[in-house]
Protein backbone atom coordinates (compact mmCIF):
# COMPACT_ATOMS: atom_id res chain seq x y z
CA UNK A 1 0.00 0.00 0.00
CA UNK A 2 2.64 2.28 1.03
CA UNK A 3 4.42 1.72 -2.49
CA UNK A 4 0.78 2.99 -3.82
CA UNK A 5 0.33 6.20 -1.67
CA UNK A 6 4.33 6.96 -2.74
CA UNK A 7 3.67 6.72 -6.37
CA UNK A 8 0.63 8.67 -6.48
CA UNK A 9 2.47 11.48 -4.25
CA UNK A 10 5.20 11.63 -7.03
CA UNK A 11 2.28 12.42 -9.36
CA UNK A 12 1.49 14.82 -6.89
CA UNK A 13 4.49 16.76 -6.86
CA UNK A 14 4.68 17.15 -10.67
CA UNK A 15 1.83 18.66 -10.33
CA UNK A 16 -1.09 16.11 -11.32
CA UNK A 17 -3.76 17.67 -8.09
CA UNK A 18 -6.10 14.72 -9.21
CA UNK A 19 -3.76 12.49 -7.69
CA UNK A 20 -4.33 13.29 -4.06
CA UNK A 21 -7.74 11.96 -4.34
CA UNK A 22 -7.02 8.82 -4.07
CA UNK A 23 -4.94 9.52 -0.81
CA UNK A 24 -8.07 11.89 0.66
CA UNK A 25 -9.99 8.75 0.28
CA UNK A 26 -7.58 6.40 1.66
CA UNK A 27 -6.94 8.43 4.66
CA UNK A 28 -10.40 10.14 5.17
CA UNK A 29 -11.40 8.06 7.75
CA UNK A 30 -8.39 7.64 10.03
CA UNK A 31 -7.86 11.00 10.24
CA UNK A 32 -11.37 11.99 10.88
CA UNK A 33 -11.57 9.67 13.61
CA UNK A 34 -8.30 11.08 15.05
CA UNK A 35 -9.81 14.60 15.37
CA UNK A 36 -13.31 13.44 16.47
CA UNK A 37 -11.78 11.65 19.46
CA UNK A 38 -9.48 14.58 20.07
CA UNK A 39 -12.48 17.19 19.68
CA UNK A 40 -15.09 15.27 20.54
CA UNK A 41 -17.68 17.19 17.86
CA UNK A 42 -18.40 15.99 14.17
CA UNK A 43 -18.46 19.36 12.88
CA UNK A 44 -15.38 20.61 14.75
CA UNK A 45 -13.81 17.40 13.32
CA UNK A 46 -14.64 17.73 9.62
CA UNK A 47 -13.13 21.24 9.95
CA UNK A 48 -10.01 20.14 11.20
CA UNK A 49 -9.53 16.90 8.85
CA UNK A 50 -10.24 18.78 6.32
CA UNK A 51 -7.37 21.39 6.83
CA UNK A 52 -5.20 18.44 7.92
CA UNK A 53 -5.15 17.01 3.64
CA UNK A 54 -4.91 20.92 2.73
CA UNK A 55 -1.88 21.53 4.55
CA UNK A 56 -0.55 18.06 3.69
CA UNK A 57 -0.88 19.10 0.13
CA UNK A 58 0.24 22.39 -0.15
CA UNK A 59 3.63 21.12 1.93
CA UNK A 60 3.68 17.93 -0.27
CA UNK A 61 7.30 19.34 -1.00
CA UNK A 62 8.65 18.63 2.32
CA UNK A 63 7.37 15.55 3.08
CA UNK A 64 10.66 13.29 3.04
CA UNK A 65 9.36 10.34 0.96
CA UNK A 66 12.18 7.64 3.00
CA UNK A 67 9.51 8.55 6.21
CA UNK A 68 6.06 6.70 6.15
CA UNK A 69 3.56 9.07 5.03
CA UNK A 70 0.93 8.10 7.14
CA UNK A 71 3.10 9.04 9.93
CA UNK A 72 3.69 12.95 8.61
CA UNK A 73 -0.05 13.13 7.58
CA UNK A 74 -1.36 12.36 11.26
CA UNK A 75 1.39 14.55 12.80
CA UNK A 76 0.02 17.20 10.91
CA UNK A 77 -4.00 16.20 11.78
CA UNK A 78 -2.62 15.77 15.53
CA UNK A 79 -1.11 18.95 15.58
CA UNK A 80 -4.08 21.06 13.77
CA UNK A 81 -6.43 19.13 16.52
CA UNK A 82 -3.89 20.30 19.86
CA UNK A 83 -3.88 23.59 18.16
CA UNK A 84 -7.70 23.83 18.15
CA UNK A 85 -7.96 22.76 22.02
CA UNK A 86 -6.16 25.27 23.03
CA UNK A 87 -8.04 28.32 20.82
CA UNK A 88 -11.28 26.89 22.34
CA UNK A 89 -12.73 29.66 25.05
CA UNK A 90 -12.07 28.32 28.29
CA UNK A 91 -15.82 28.52 29.33
CA UNK A 92 -16.64 26.04 26.32
CA UNK A 93 -17.22 22.89 27.16
CA UNK A 94 -19.33 19.86 25.63
CA UNK A 95 -20.89 18.50 29.74
CA UNK A 96 -21.91 22.66 30.10
CA UNK A 97 -25.42 23.19 29.97
CA UNK A 98 -26.77 25.46 27.31
CA UNK A 99 -27.87 28.95 28.27
CA UNK A 100 -32.12 27.97 28.69
CA UNK A 101 -31.78 24.93 27.75
CA UNK A 102 -32.76 22.98 31.15
CA UNK A 103 -30.42 19.74 31.40
CA UNK A 104 -29.91 19.87 27.51
CA UNK A 105 -25.87 19.71 27.04
CA UNK A 106 -23.61 19.39 23.86
CA UNK A 107 -23.53 16.18 24.03
CA UNK A 108 -27.08 16.01 23.73
CA UNK A 109 -27.46 18.29 21.00
CA UNK A 110 -24.14 16.26 19.02
CA UNK A 111 -25.98 12.91 19.63
CA UNK A 112 -29.76 14.45 18.32
CA UNK A 113 -27.75 15.00 14.84
CA UNK A 114 -27.84 11.49 14.27
CA UNK A 115 -31.18 9.36 13.91
CA UNK A 116 -30.24 6.07 15.70
CA UNK A 117 -32.09 2.87 16.27
CA UNK A 118 -33.57 2.02 20.02
CA UNK A 119 -31.36 -1.29 19.73
CA UNK A 120 -28.67 0.81 19.46
CA UNK A 121 -29.49 3.39 22.00
CA UNK A 122 -27.92 1.35 25.05
CA UNK A 123 -24.30 0.97 23.23
CA UNK A 124 -24.76 4.56 22.10
CA UNK A 125 -24.81 6.11 25.55
CA UNK A 126 -21.89 3.21 27.28
CA UNK A 127 -20.48 4.67 23.58
CA UNK A 128 -20.30 8.22 24.47
CA UNK A 129 -19.46 8.23 27.93
CA UNK A 130 -16.36 6.89 27.12
CA UNK A 131 -15.99 9.50 24.42
CA UNK A 132 -16.93 12.05 27.31
CA UNK A 133 -14.02 10.78 29.62
CA UNK A 134 -11.40 10.73 26.80
CA UNK A 135 -12.29 14.24 26.05
CA UNK A 136 -11.56 15.17 30.42
CA UNK A 137 -8.26 14.13 29.40
CA UNK A 138 -5.75 16.49 29.37
CA UNK A 139 -4.40 17.07 25.25
CA UNK A 140 -1.14 15.74 25.81
CA UNK A 141 -2.48 12.62 27.22
CA UNK A 142 -5.35 12.12 25.20
CA UNK A 143 -3.49 12.06 21.58
CA UNK A 144 -1.25 9.29 23.06
CA UNK A 145 -4.37 7.25 24.45
CA UNK A 146 -6.38 7.88 21.00
CA UNK A 147 -3.25 7.10 18.79
CA UNK A 148 -2.29 4.00 20.53
CA UNK A 149 -5.42 2.44 21.54
CA UNK A 150 -8.55 3.80 18.78
CA UNK A 151 -5.87 4.14 15.40
CA UNK A 152 -3.85 1.16 17.11
CA UNK A 153 -0.06 3.08 15.95
CA UNK A 154 3.28 1.22 18.18
CA UNK A 155 4.67 3.56 20.76
CA UNK A 156 7.45 4.41 18.44
CA UNK A 157 5.28 5.29 15.57
CA UNK A 158 3.07 7.90 18.43
CA UNK A 159 6.91 9.26 19.18
CA UNK A 160 7.34 10.20 15.93
CA UNK A 161 3.94 11.41 14.69
CA UNK A 162 4.02 13.69 18.43
CA UNK A 163 7.98 14.64 17.88
CA UNK A 164 8.24 12.93 21.35
CA UNK A 165 10.81 10.34 22.87
CA UNK A 166 9.43 6.89 22.96
CA UNK A 167 10.13 6.71 26.69
CA UNK A 168 7.64 10.42 27.44
CA UNK A 169 5.27 8.26 25.38
CA UNK A 170 5.33 5.79 27.93
CA UNK A 171 4.77 7.72 30.85
CA UNK A 172 1.74 9.57 29.04
CA UNK A 173 0.04 6.65 28.21
CA UNK A 174 0.68 5.55 31.62
CA UNK A 175 -0.86 8.37 33.30
CA UNK A 176 -3.53 8.66 30.68
CA UNK A 177 -4.85 4.90 31.06
CA UNK A 178 -4.44 5.60 35.07
CA UNK A 179 -6.90 8.27 34.88
CA UNK A 180 -9.29 6.35 32.59
CA UNK A 181 -9.11 3.72 35.28
CA UNK A 182 -10.22 6.20 38.04
CA UNK A 183 -12.80 7.41 35.85
CA UNK A 184 -14.49 4.40 34.02
CA UNK A 185 -13.72 1.77 36.59
CA UNK A 186 -17.43 1.89 38.19
CA UNK A 187 -19.22 1.57 34.41
CA UNK B 1 0.04 -4.62 52.15
CA UNK B 2 3.08 -6.67 52.46
CA UNK B 3 3.93 -5.43 48.58
CA UNK B 4 5.66 -2.19 47.32
CA UNK B 5 2.64 -1.37 45.17
CA UNK B 6 4.28 1.49 43.55
CA UNK B 7 7.06 -0.46 41.87
CA UNK B 8 3.77 -3.64 40.85
CA UNK B 9 1.94 -1.22 39.15
CA UNK B 10 4.75 -0.15 36.98
CA UNK B 11 5.19 -3.55 36.32
CA UNK B 12 1.49 -3.88 35.16
CA UNK B 13 2.15 -1.10 32.95
CA UNK B 14 5.21 -2.49 31.44
CA UNK B 15 3.27 -5.72 30.72
CA UNK B 16 0.50 -3.73 28.78
CA UNK B 17 3.42 -2.29 27.08
CA UNK B 18 4.74 -5.70 25.71
CA UNK B 19 7.76 -3.89 27.79
CA UNK B 20 8.19 -6.78 30.39
CA UNK B 21 10.76 -9.64 30.74
CA UNK B 22 9.76 -13.17 31.45
CA UNK B 23 11.26 -12.97 34.57
CA UNK B 24 9.29 -9.48 35.32
CA UNK B 25 6.08 -11.35 34.01
CA UNK B 26 6.58 -14.60 36.21
CA UNK B 27 7.00 -12.22 38.94
CA UNK B 28 3.67 -10.19 38.16
CA UNK B 29 1.91 -13.20 37.78
CA UNK B 30 2.43 -14.55 41.06
CA UNK B 31 2.61 -11.05 43.10
CA UNK B 32 -1.53 -10.99 41.21
CA UNK B 33 -2.59 -13.96 42.63
CA UNK B 34 -1.36 -13.25 46.03
CA UNK B 35 -2.76 -9.56 46.37
CA UNK B 36 -5.92 -8.17 45.89
CA UNK B 37 -5.44 -4.63 45.31
CA UNK B 38 -2.59 -5.10 42.55
CA UNK B 39 -5.20 -7.61 41.27
CA UNK B 40 -8.14 -5.38 40.98
CA UNK B 41 -5.96 -2.59 39.80
CA UNK B 42 -4.55 -4.53 37.15
CA UNK B 43 -7.99 -5.70 36.43
CA UNK B 44 -9.31 -1.94 36.08
CA UNK B 45 -6.81 -1.20 33.94
CA UNK B 46 -7.81 -4.29 31.42
CA UNK B 47 -11.30 -3.47 31.32
CA UNK B 48 -10.62 0.65 30.94
CA UNK B 49 -8.15 -0.59 27.44
CA UNK B 50 -11.12 -2.80 26.01
CA UNK B 51 -13.80 0.01 27.06
CA UNK B 52 -11.86 2.52 24.96
CA UNK B 53 -11.11 0.10 22.47
CA UNK B 54 -14.76 -0.34 22.37
CA UNK B 55 -15.79 2.74 20.71
CA UNK B 56 -16.68 2.10 17.20
CA UNK B 57 -15.15 2.94 14.36
CA UNK B 58 -16.92 6.56 12.62
CA UNK B 59 -16.49 7.33 9.34
CA UNK B 60 -15.73 10.33 7.39
CA UNK B 61 -18.62 12.30 5.92
CA UNK B 62 -19.19 11.03 2.48
CA UNK B 63 -18.74 14.42 0.52
CA UNK B 64 -15.31 14.67 2.75
CA UNK B 65 -12.88 14.25 -0.39
CA UNK B 66 -15.12 16.05 -2.75
CA UNK B 67 -14.78 19.24 -0.32
CA UNK B 68 -11.29 18.69 0.10
CA UNK B 69 -10.60 18.51 -3.92
CA UNK B 70 -12.63 21.53 -4.37
CA UNK B 71 -10.67 23.73 -1.67
CA UNK B 72 -7.23 22.64 -2.68
CA UNK B 73 -5.27 26.11 -4.04
CA UNK B 74 -5.85 26.19 -7.68
CA UNK B 75 -2.19 26.84 -8.59
CA UNK B 76 0.89 25.03 -6.36
CA UNK B 77 2.01 27.99 -4.36
CA UNK B 78 4.69 25.94 -2.71
CA UNK B 79 7.49 27.10 -5.47
CA UNK B 80 7.65 30.43 -3.78
CA UNK B 81 8.56 28.80 -0.38
CA UNK B 82 11.18 27.08 -2.00
CA UNK B 83 14.52 28.98 -1.71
Amino acid sequence: METIIKNRIKQIKNGDQNAFAEIVEFYKDKVFQLCYRMLGNRHEAEDIAQEAFIRAYVNIHSYDMNKKFSTWLYRIATNLSIDRIRKKKPDYYLDAEIAGSEGLTMYSQVAADVALPEDELESMELQELIQAEILKLPEKYRSVIVLKYIEEFSLKEIGEILDLPVGTVKTRIHRGREALRHQLRHV
Amino acid sequence: MNCSEDSMIQLIHNYLDEEISEEEEKMLREHLQACDSCNRHFHELKKTIALVQSTSHISAPSDFTMKVMQNLPKEKKSVSFKR
